[in-house]
C-alpha cells in the first residue's frame, strides 16, 4: 500500500516545482501512471484478504474501491483545466494539492485495517473536500452548501467515534480482519439499538438516505467540477464500504434496527427519482439521481444477504463511473453557455454530434441498460429485495420505470430537438473532453466483459 | 387581605410584564448596536486588501440566466413574458439592470402614452392589437393574489388620423392591411367627421380613419453569416455613485435599454468593424428629443376625444377630466433638439405646434400651458421601426428596442414574442422576422408610412 501512498502523498511537491506550462500535464500523467500501480492490487489470491502490513490491507472489496479513487484523480485534474485557467498560478497548485491530499486520505480510509484510523481518515477527507467547494464553488450559495456539507456529515459521525470507542474498550481491539471472528452474538440489550444506531447513522448522513439527503443537491451543485466528481464518486461510497464493514460486527443481535431505514430507502427512491422529473437545473438532476441509485446500495447493505452485498458493491463502483460521467458532460456545457438551467441549452446534437455520442453512452449506463455493470448491480439488489419481501418489488418496479423516464427527459432535453439560437457559435469539443468521457466509459465498459472483480467478497 | 395579596400578585404581574417588555425593546437595538461596532471598528483599524466581514447582498448576483440591459416598460415586459413563458417554474434566473431606479430620463414615464392600431406594417398593427388586448385585460395577466386590481388608466377613446389630400390614398391603402390584420377601423369623410366630432375644423382633411381593437397571430427565423461570432460570458454591473462592480455570468443579455441602446451595444463590439460589412454594422438606434405640452382649455373638446393626430403632425390627446390635454409635435430633421440635455424649448410650441392645433380645432384658440416636459425617443435612424430578436454576430445578445416613440404601445407583445425567442427559437405567435438586426445590414428597410 505504501507503493500507492507515497507516490501520491509525493505529488504534492510535484504540482508545486512545476513549471506553469507543465503544470496540468505533469498531474495528469503521473497521477494516471499511479492508478496503474494499483491494478495488481486485483489480484486477489486468497479468499479472506491481502494484508500489507499492520494497518493497511486490500480485499475484493475495498479494491474496486481503490481502482476509483486512484482512477478519478486524474479525470479530476483534466476536468478542472478549462475554469482554473484564469486563476493565479499559486490558487491552481493549490486546488491541484487539494485533490491530492483527498486522494491520500481517500486511499488511506479504504486500505485501513483499524477502524479508528478508518473514522480519523474519514473524517479528514471532509476538509479538503469543503475547501474546494467553499473556495472555488460558482455562486454565493455555495457557502451555505458548505456548511449544510459539513455540519450533517459531523453530526452524523460522532456517536460513530463515540461506537467505537466503546467496541475498543469493549472487544480490545478494533482491527477490521479480526473483528469479523470474534463476534458473537449475545443476549439483545436495549443499549445494543443504540449502538448500532450509532455505527451506521454516519454512514447513512454519508450514503445520503433520504431523510438526511439535503446537504447533497446543495454541494453537488454549487461545487467545481472536481469537487463534484470525487463527491458523486468516492465521498458517497465511504459510507456503503462503511456499511459494509460494520454490518459484520453488528449483525445479528439487532437486525431489526433496519428496518425503519429500509422503509426510508424504499420510499425515498422512488422520492428522489420523481423529484429528478421536475428539475430545471442540470446538474440538481443528477445530484438528485444519485441520492436514489445510493438508496438502493442502502438497502442492499441492510438486508445482508450474498446477493445484495454483490449487487451493492456492483452498484457502488457503477455509479460511481457513470455519476462522474454525467457531472462531466453538464459541466461541459455549463462552460460553453455559462448556466445550468436545461431548457436554455437545447438541440446539441446537431453542434457537437461526438460529446452526444458520450451523453448517450452515459444516459444509457445511468438508466441501467443490460449489460452494463448498472444493470448486474440493479438487478442483483432487486433480486435480492424480492426474495427479502415480494412487495418491496412494486416499488422497485416505479423506480426503474421513473430512473428510464428522467434520464431520457435529461437526454432528450439537451441533445434533441431545434436547438436555441444563441448556442450555434459554442466552441466545439475539446479533446481534453474527449479524452475525460473516454476514460469515464472505458473502464464502464470494459467491466461488462469480467463483472466479477467488482461483485466484492460474496463473489 | 384576600384582595390585598391579589393587588400583589397583580402588581408583581405589572412588573414582570415590564421586564419583560423591556427586554423586548432592546432586541431590534442589539442589530443597531453590531452595526455600529462594526462600523467603529472598521473606522479605527487600517483598510486593508482582505475584508472578511465585506457584505455583498448590496450587489447584484453573480450568475443569472438572462441578463436584461434596461429597465423601462420593454426590459421588464420581456422578464415578465419570460417568466410566464417558462415550462417547468423557477427554470430560468432573469436580472433586469437599470441605471436609474428614478427612471428620471426612461422614455417609459416621459411618453404621451396613446396606443394606436393604425400602422401600415403588418407587424406592428399586430403587436399594437396584441398590446391593447394585454392592457384591457390586466388584471388577468399582472394581478397579484391578495392585491387590489390593478388600474392602468386605460381610456380607450379611440384615435383619429387625418390625412390631407396628398395623404389620402396612403390612408387608404393603409386602412386596407388593417382590416386585413383584424383591427378595426372606419374611414371617414370631412362631413361625417364634423357630424361626428363638432368640434373639428375640418379644413384641408380629405379622409380621416378612425380606430379601434382585436387580436392575431403566426411564426419563423433567419441565421448568420460565417464570421467572428462573439458570445458574451459576463456583465459588468457598475453600481451606483461608486467603482465597485459586479461581473454576473449569464447566458443571455438582452438590450432593452431604450435611447442608449446603440451605446450598450457598441459596448458589446456590435458595430466595430470596416464599414459596409456585418461586423461594422451599428445598431443604428440614438436618442432624439420630444417635446410634450400639457395645457388646460376649458372649451376644449369633451369626453369623446380620441387620440387625434393632424395632417401637419401635431397631435394631442385629453388627460383627465377636466379639459386638460396633452400633446406635441415631432420636429423636422433640420429642427432636431440637441439630445444632450432634458430642457424644454416653450418657443416650439408657440411657433409650431399651437398654430397647427388651433387651426385644426378653434376651441384651442384659447388656451393655458400648464407645464410642459421633454423625454427621449430610441429613435432608428434607418427605418424608425423596432429591433427585436438576436444580432447574427454576437450570438448571445438579444434585441428589444428602437421603436422610436411606438415602444410603450408594443411593449407587451414585444416581450412576448422576444421571450418566445429565447425559450422555443422562434416566433410563435407574431412573426417579427422583418424586425431583425440583419436588415440594417441587408438595407432592407421596414418603413410605416404613417409616422408621427
Amino acid at each position: 500500500m505504501l507503493k500507492i501512498i507515497i507516490p501520491t502523498t509525493m505529488l504534492i511537491p510535484l504540482t508545486w516545482l512545476s513549471k506553469s506550462n507543465m503544470l496540468w500535464i505533469n498531474s495528469t500523467i503521473y497521477s494516471l501512471m499511479i492508478s496503474m500501480t494499483c491494478l495488481p492490487l486485483m489480484n486477489q489470491f486468497c479468499d479472506n484478504s491481502l494484508n500489507m502490513s499492520l494497518l493497511f490491507f486490500s480485499d475484493s472489496l475495498s479494491t474496486p474501491l481503490l481502482m476509483l479513487t486512484t482512477w478519478l484523480l486524474p479525470l479530476m485534474i483534466i476536468a478542472s483545466q478549462y475554469h482554473m485557467a484564469k486563476e493565479p498560478l499559486a490558487r491552481k497548485k493549490l486546488y491541484i494539492t487539494m485533490m491530492i491530499l483527498l486522494q491520500v486520505f481517500l486511499i488511506m480510509t479504504f486500505s485501513a485495517t483499524e477502524l479508528i484510523m478508518f473514522y480519523i481518515l474519514f473524517e479528514a477527507t471532509l476538509v479538503p473536500t469543503l475547501i474546494m467547494i467553499t473556495r472555488w464553488g460558482g455562486q454565493t450559495e455555495r457557502l451555505n452548501a458548505g456548511i449544510y456539507f459539513l455540519f450533517y456529515t459531523l453530526a452524523g459521525s460522532l456517536p460513530l467515534l463515540v461506537a467505537l470507542i466503546y467496541t475498543q474498550t469493549t472487544l480490545g481491539s478494533l482491527n477490521l480482519l479480526l473483528a469479523q471472528y470474534w463476534i458473537e452474538p449475545s443476549t439483545p440489550v436495549w443499549s445494543d439499538s443504540l449502538l448500532w444506531l450509532a455505527y451506521m447513522l454516519a454512514f447513512m448522513v454519508k450514503m445520503p438516505l433520504y431523510g438526511l439527503h439535503l446537504w447533497l443537491p446543495k454541494a453537488h451543485v454549487e461545487a467545481p467540477i472536481a469537487g463534484s466528481m470525487v463527491l458523486a464518486a468516492i465521498l458517497l461510497k465511504l459510507g456503503g464500504y462503511g456499511m459494509l464493514r460494520i454490518t459484520l460486527m453488528l449483525s445479528p443481535t439487532a437486525n431489526f434496527m433496519a428496518y425503519p431505514f429500509l422503509m426510508l430507502s424504499l420510499w425515498g427512491m422512488v422520492m428522489t427519482s420523481s423529484i429528478c422529473l421536475r428539475q430545471t437545473d442540470l446538474k440538481s438532476l443528477i445530484a438528485y439521481s444519485s441520492v436514489s441509485h445510493m438508496a438502493l446500495v442502502i438497502m442492499a447493505i441492510l438486508i445482508q444477504s450474498p446477493w445484495s452485498f454483490m449487487g451493492a458493491t456492483a452498484l457502488m463502483i457503477a455509479h460511481g463511473l457513470t455519476s462522474s460521467l454525467l457531472f462531466c458532460l453538464a459541466n461541459s456545457n455549463y462552460e460553453r453557455t455559462h448556466s445550468r438551467t436545461m431548457i436554455l441549452a437545447r438541440g446539441l446534437q446537431m453542434i457537437l454530434p461526438l460529446m452526444a455520442a458520450w451523453w448517450l453512452l452515459a444516459s444509457l449506463t445511468n438508466l441501467a441498460l443490460p449489460p452494463s455493470i448498472n444493470l448486474i448491480g440493479e438487478l442483483f439488489v432487486t433480486a435480492s429485495m424480492f426474495s427479502w419481501s415480494n412487495f418491496s418489488i412494486i416499488l422497485l418496479g416505479i423506480n426503474i420505470v421513473i430512473t428510464a423516464l428522467y434520464t431520457l427527459y435529461m437526454l432528450i432535453m439537451t441533445q434533441r430537438g431545434k436547438y436555441t439560437y444563441h448556442v450555434h457559435n459554442i466552441k466545439p469539443s475539446f479533446t481534453r473532453e474527449n479524452t475525460l468521457m473516454s476514460l469515464h466509459l472505458t473502464p464502464l465498459l470494459l467491466l461488462m466483459i469480467s463483472p466479477k472483480i467488482i461483485l466484492g467478497t460474496m463473489y | 387581605m384576600f384582595r390585598g395579596a391579589l393587588w400583589l400578585l397583580a402588581g408583581r404581574g405589572y412588573v414582570g410584564r415590564g421586564l419583560s417588555t423591556r427586554s423586548g425593546g432592546s432586541t431590534p437595538d442589539w442589530t443597531e448596536k453590531v452595526s455600529e461596532i462594526k462600523k467603529k471598528i472598521q473606522s479605527a483599524l487600517p483598510g486593508g486588501p482582505w475584508d472578511p466581514l465585506y457584505d455583498t447582498s448590496h450587489l447584484p448576483p453573480e450568475h443569472s440566466d438572462v441578463v436584461i440591459v434596461g429597465g423601462g416598460v420593454l426590459g421588464l415586459s420581456v422578464a415578465y413574458w419570460l417568466k410566464r413563458l417558462e415550462k417547468p417554474r423557477g427554470a430560468i434566473k432573469v436580472l433586469v439592470v437599470d441605471r436609474d431606479h428614478t427612471y428620471s430620463q426612461a422614455s417609459t414615464g416621459l411618453s404621451v402614452g396613446g396606443i394606436r392600431q393604425q400602422f401600415s406594417l403588418p407587424e406592428n398593427i399586430q403587436l399594437s392589437l396584441f398590446s391593447v388586448d394585454f392592457l384591457r385585460n390586466i388584471n388577468e395577466y399582472l394581478a397579484v393574489v391578495d392585491d387590489p386590481p390593478l388600474d392602468v388608466q386605460f381610456n380607450p377613446s379611440g384615435y383619429l388620423l387625418l390625412a390631407s389630400e396628398k395623404g389620402a390614398a396612403i390612408m387608404e391603402s393603409n386602412v386596407k392591411v388593417q382590416r386585413q390584420e383584424g383591427a378595426k377601423v372606419c374611414l371617414m369623410s370631412p362631413e361625417q367627421l364634423q357630424n361626428k366630432f363638432p368640434w373639428i375644423n375640418t379644413d384641408g382633411v380629405a379622409l380621416a380613419s378612425y380606430g379601434f381593437i382585436t387580436s392575431s397571430s403566426r411564426m419563423q427565423t433567419s441565421s448568420g453569416k460565417e464570421m467572428t461570432l462573439k458570445r458574451i460570458h459576463e456583465v459588468h454591473v457598475k453600481m451606483d455613485h461608486s467603482l465597485e462592480y459586479q461581473p454576473v455570468e449569464c447566458a443571455l443579455v438582452i438590450n432593452a435599454a431604450g435611447a442608449w441602446s446603440g451605446q450598450v451595444a457598441e459596448l458589446a463590439g456590435i458595430g466595430k468593424g470596416p464599414p459596409g460589412t456585418l461586423e461594422g454594422t451599428k445598431l443604428p438606434v440614438e436618442p432624439r428629443k420630444r417635446y410634450v405640452y400639457f395645457w388646460h382649455c376649458p372649451e376644449g373638446p369633451g369626453l369623446e376625444t380620441p387620440f387625434m393626430a393632424d395632417t401637419s403632425g401635431a397631435y394631442f390627446r385629453r388627460e383627465g377630466l377636466g379639459h386638460n390635454y396633452l400633446g406635441g409635435c415631432s420636429p423636422t430633421e433640420e429642427e432636431e433638439p440637441d439630445p444632450g440635455n432634458l430642457e424644454v424649448d416653450h418657443d416650439f410650441f408657440q411657433d409650431k405646434v399651437w398654430p397647427h392645433l388651433a387651426h385644426r380645432v378653434p376651441a384651442f384658440q384659447s388656451l393655458k400651458v400648464r407645464s410642459a416636459w421633454a423625454g427621449y425617443y430610441d429613435y432608428n435612424t434607418f427605418d424608425q421601426n423596432g429591433v427585436v430578436g438576436p444580432h447574427p454576430l454576437v450570438v448571445n445578445m438579444y434585441f428589444a428596442t428602437g421603436f422610436s416613440g411606438h415602444g410603450l404601445q408594443q411593449a407587451p407583445a414585444v416581450g412576448r414574442a422576444v421571450a418566445e425567442m429565447v425559450l422555443e427559437g422562434q416566433f410563435q405567435t407574431i412573426n417579427l422576422s422583418s424586425l431583425l438586426f440583419s436588415r440594417f445590414y441587408l438595407g432592407e428597410k421596414v418603413e410605416e408610412r404613417n409616422i408621427i
